[in-house]
């Protein structure tokens, strides 16, 4: 699933019905942390992360992160 | 204690008058840990092996043996004399390293290989193909070569035999050098890198030419510095690897770290070695010249003010746990540094096969000491689009990613084992073999230990003879 961020305000909240907005999302993982911008509900502060960015970039740096 | 307990404490080592293999015990005092043995003929011996935090008990990364696939000797009258290595081995091969050279255009007081000592004459190509033709043979062609001596770069058919090791199929060729004839023309380190050389080894003792006074006999830091620049400027991938002695270098260990930092990514880390005392030393060593892992992982946080944390590193996959410490670091662009590596992420209880580690070691090593991807070729980063009004203290995911790739800067330990503290089921495990001229492959602490009278144990013997 892939959506441009014009299309971020199209999808809703199902828990809050409120549209999303993007946001800068803070993520830790073992000892590293990096922001990414990404939809989110104002209310309720739930994230949409896509397959695409969870498969791939999202994996690269957990791949990165894991001691070799 | 258990028998289960007791027997893991309980190894074998060498007298180092006969080099007699005699039974061993790592003996726990406090958060020390001695080696001690005991010789019917010369007694007893004990040895500092570990001290202090991190613990040893606690610093292990189990493995299950792997026989190397092919093995050129078989087990006679036992390890350490039959090594070739033998089908009692537990771990493949990760660096096979060739002595091109027992030449050397320094004389340092402290040597390994004991170079420039006796005129050896150098061996011939040939003879360099046949070794590398028996790696390949033993080991595949995705190992690391270490191209060593004596000096390497004193030879001046260096960049033949480096083509010659890209001939079969090695895809990374690295040198063991002091880094004068680099520091003299920027040309050779363009010969050698259009020759397929990927990495550059560099005996970096310190910052300072008072270290090097003290353990080389002159000042030298001028050079490394101009050697550092021309394999730079060459796209040559460059570690360091400071020999630390105590009382000489140890309290130098922050400055060399950020020496390198500031350098990097082409510097691409630093590799530690404390002194151990075999080839050639000034005296028989007592135990207050010793430095083990602990203290420099220790000396480590203290001296980067915690920029690296004593957390930050972790035993090794390949080699035995007691052989080593590593910790990856991504260096950012605002200055902040991100450990990559945590000790208890590689410290389960549950052991690995330990070629798959070798395998491991070999992908990262491989890429980590080779100079690093282009920075300007690295695709620009989207614009940050800042949602708040604070800034955020990590980076965007994308910067992350960049800089893992280009930036990431290894640091490691790795304590070589001499005649009074070699341990035989570290050197049963070792990965770091020494290619001997009959084409065989020697684990790197038994192939130059020396005993207590200068006596070898498998340098310039065709086969070890002692102990019979």
């Amino acid at each position: 699933m892939k959506f441009s961020e014009e299309e971020v305000p199209n999808w809703k909240c199902e828990a809050c019905g409120e549209a999303l907005v993007m946001r800068e999302i803070e993520f830790a993982y073992m000892k590293g942390s990096f922001h990414v911008e990404l939809p989110a509900c104002p209310k309720c502060n739930l994230v949409l992360i896509t397959e695409e960015l969870a498969m791939g970039k999202m994996a690269e740096a957990e791949k990165a992160l894991e001691d070799k | 204690m258990s028998e289960q307990e007791y027997t893991r404490w309980m190894t074998e080592s060498l007298c180092p008058t006969c080099l007699t293999r005699v039974p061993a015990e790592r003996v726990v005092e406090g958060q020390d840990v001695w080696l001690v043995k005991v010789c019917p003929e010369h007694g007893e011996t004990r040895t500092i092996m570990w001290r202090g935090t991190p613990d040893l008990p606690g610093w292990q990364r189990p493995k299950i043996p792997s026989r190397p696939p092919v093995c050129y000797t078989e087990p006679n009258r036992g390890c350490p004399y039959d090594c070739g290595l033998c089908t009692n081995h537990g771990q493949h091969t990760c660096s096979a390293l060739l002595e091109i050279t027992q030449r050397c255009n320094m004389n340092c007081p402290v040597c390994f290989a004991d170079s420039g000592s006796v005129a050896v004459p150098d061996s011939t190509l040939d003879a360099i193909g046949k070794w590398l033709a028996s790696v390949r043979h033993a080991c595949g062609d995705h190992i690391v070569i270490q191209l060593s001596g004596g000096e390497p770069t004193v030879r001046e058919d260096l960049p033949d035999i480096i083509r010659l090791a890209r001939s079969y199929g090695f895809g990374f060729v690295q040198i063991n050098t002091n880094g004068l004839r680099l520091a003299e023309d920027p040309a050779y380190a363009w010969q050698l890198r259009e020759a397929g050389l990927s990495s550059v080894f560099l005996q970096f003792d310190g910052t300072r030419d008072a270290i090097y006074q003290k353990l080389r006999g002159r000042d030298m830091m001028a050079e490394k510095i101009r050697a550092i620049d021309h394999c730079l400027q060459n796209h040559l991938g460059v570690v360091l690897v400071p020999t630390l002695v105590p009382g000489i270098n140890q309290q130098d260990i922050g400055a060399i770290l950020r020496f390198g930092m500031d350098r990097a990514p082409g510097i691409r880390g630093v590799h530690f070695q404390p002194i151990s005392y075999f080839g050639r030393f000034p005296e028989i060593p007592d135990n207050a010249q010793r430095l083990t892992l602990p203290e420099i992982i220790r000396a480590i946080e203290k001296q980067t003010d915690g920029l690296m944390k004593i957390e930050d590193f972790a035993p090794p996959g390949c080699e035995h746990s007691h052989c080593s410490f590593h910790g990856n670091f991504v260096l950012l662009e605002n200055g902040a540094v991100t450990a990559m590596t945590s000790k208890n992420s590689s410290c389960c209880s549950k052991p690995v096969v330990a070629s798959e580690g070798a395998g491991k070691s070999t992908q990262f090593l491989t890429r980590q000491w080779a100079a690093p991807e282009d920075v300007t070729s690295a695709a620009p980063l989207p614009p940050s689009k800042k949602t708040c009004c604070e800034p955020s203290q990590s980076p965007s995911l994308d910067e992350f990613l960049q800089r893992v790739k280009t930036h990431t800067f290894a640091v490691s330990g790795m304590a070589f084992q001499d005649v009074w503290n070699v341990d035989l089921e570290r050197t049963r495990n070792c990965c770091i073999h020494v290619v001997t001229p009959e084409g065989k492959l020697v684990p790197f602490c038994l192939y130059n230990l020396t005993s207590a009278g200068g006596q070898t144990l498998h340098r310039g013997h065709g086969h070890a003879n002692l102990a019979s």
